[in-house]
């Protein structure tokens, strides 16, 4: 919708202080840097080309092509036709072609799409590297989490359309519930010595589950127990994992 | 051209796109090929074609005007909305920070720019082979009405042809539509509605089949602009209305 590739149904969208308009969008779309899940190119024309058709278009300096080539690391590969690009290769061009001009905001639509692990690794350093670098606000949308855990500082959680969440990553993170996770040989014992000490302990599966305590209570515990004759299988720390934080949002059911 | 209006911009870019493209060459051969039998039949029947240049003329145009010059419109049209058809190229197209109407006139500039080369060549044919064909008398005069009403029908069948080329995803059912569109010409040509088709302005134009017609100047123009007009309209307002559904 900011693209003006989407029209929205309702509501209005406001960009760099500008309403997202048919008025507005020329000198919205100067500033703005996108890559829309596949990359677009003209496989007949080699990556150098391609490059050259987006900064006709957009009107910025041919020196930004060997530049945007270098950021990339295709600078090699500038002469060879994108027919014959691997498809990482492809992602990385059309990343170049985002960053022509070098737009205040770029746009990445699930940018390590289809891409292999190497793919992924070396797409999300280049990304992470840009707001440092060149001072442009990146824009990831993204269904796989743990990308977005080890690229955003900023995060919004969209559920059906609607907004359900948006802070900066580490307050996702607070909402991670950290627990400790007991086993012993006999779960009714170890639970009513928990509630004998006020603790609110919970079973699941085999496991007791109490909420964070201190290290010198969870000491005490395990001397406890042993003078009872219960045997001690495991003490864990568990923490909620993104996806966890994730799914409690937006309701495991619509996840199926 | 300035190259850095958005006008000029889009021409700059369109050119680029069609670099290593050799769609151009159906451009240069169908008119040799049409040319070729032309002359052929031309020198076979010089017994009951008389009136030399109108007479190869009528040889020279039959086909090309009615066969294989919709065609080559047509496939050309094709070519150039089937770059942004492929490769997902509609999201850059049309992210770009260009007004949507520049790019489309960047198409049509492309488009026509290649018509109209393509006519001049075929008079050029003419003429060469007009010469080879033994033909010592003055190259009609005639035919510089010929090129200009022509080109212009042809300027209406390009705008039809690239509209039908930018909503119409597949890249052989608009040539099919071109095919068919010159075909039926010469059936709505003889039956005198010639001037409301637009295959047929091009046709008619031309004077294919037929150097001796008195073309009616004004309807032609105007129904030519009419045709221009509308189908600019609808493929700019269809670009503004374009959505990208997500993958």
């Amino acid at each position: 919708m900011i693209l003006g590739l989407a029209r929205p149904t309702a509501g209005e969208i406001s960009l760099f202080g500008l309403p997202v308009n048919e008025k507005n969008r020329i000198k919205l779309l100067k500033q703005t840097g996108s890559l829309i899940e596949s990359p677009s190119y003209y496989g007949h024309l080699t990556g150098a080309e391609n490059l050259q058709i987006i900064q006709t278009l957009k009107g910025c300096s041919k020196k930004d092509i060997d530049k945007v080539l270098k950021i990339v690391r295709l600078d090699e590969a500038k002469g060879k036709l994108v027919n014959h690009y691997s498809l990482g290769m492809k992602q990385r061009l059309g990343l170049a072609a985002a960053l022509l001009g070098f737009p205040k905001l770029l746009i990445l639509d699930e940018p390590t799409n289809g891409l292999d692990p190497a793919g992924i690794q070396e797409m999300r350093e280049l990304i992470c590297s840009l707001p440092a670098e060149y001072g442009i606000t990146v824009v990831v949308s993204s269904h796989l989490l743990s990308e977005i855990d080890q690229m955003a500082d900023h995060v919004g959680i969209i559920r059906k359309g609607e907004l359900v969440y948006q802070n900066t990553l580490e307050s996702l993170h607070t909402h991670a519930k950290q627990q400790i996770a007991l086993r012993v040989s006999h779960t009714a014992i170890a639970l009513d010595l928990l509630r004998q000490d006020g603790i609110c302990a919970t079973q699941e599966d085999d496991y007791l589950l109490l909420p964070m305590v201190d290290d010198d209570y969870v000491a005490n515990l395990c001397r406890q127990l042993v003078s009872q004759n219960i045997s001690l299988y495991r003490i864990e720390k568990r923490e909620k994992s993104l996806e966890d934080i994730f799914l409690s949002l937006t309701g495991k059911e619509n996840s199926l | 051209m300035n190259r850095h209006t958005s006008f000029g911009k889009a021409v700059r870019a369109e050119q680029l796109k069609l670099k290593r493209s050799p769609v151009w060459l159906a451009f240069i051969a169908l008119p040799i090929i049409s040319a070729f039998f032309g002359t052929f039949n031309y020198l076979n029947n010089i017994e009951i074609l008389k009136s030399e240049w109108f007479s190869l003329w009528t040889q020279h145009s039959l086909f090309l005007c009615y066969f294989f010059m919709p065609a080559l419109i047509g496939t050309y049209c094709s070519y150039l909305w089937r770059l942004e058809h492929t490769r997902h190229n509609w999201n850059s197209f049309l992210t770009a920070p260009i007004p949507l109407w520049a790019l489309y006139f960047g198409k049509l500039t492309q488009a026509l720019l290649m018509t109209i080369l393509g006519n001049l060549w075929i008079f050029f044919l003419y003429y060469v082979c007009g010469r080879l064909s033994g033909l010592d008398s003055p190259f009609p005069k005639n035919a510089a009405s010929w090129f200009l009403f022509g080109t212009i029908g042809a300027v209406a069948v390009c705008c039809v042809q690239l509209f039908f080329s930018l909503i119409i995803r597949s890249f052989a059912i608009p040539i099919g539509i071109a095919m068919a569109g010159g075909i039926l010409g010469l059936l709505i040509t003889n039956k005198g509605l010639g001037l409301r088709y637009p295959y047929s302005l091009y046709s008619m134009g031309m004077r294919a089949n037929n150097p001796n017609l008195e073309l009616d100047i004004s309807a032609h123009l105007s129904n030519s602009a009419a045709y221009i007009i509308i189908f600019v309209a609808l493929s700019v307002f269809y670009l503004r209305r374009h959505e990208i559904s997500a993958g």
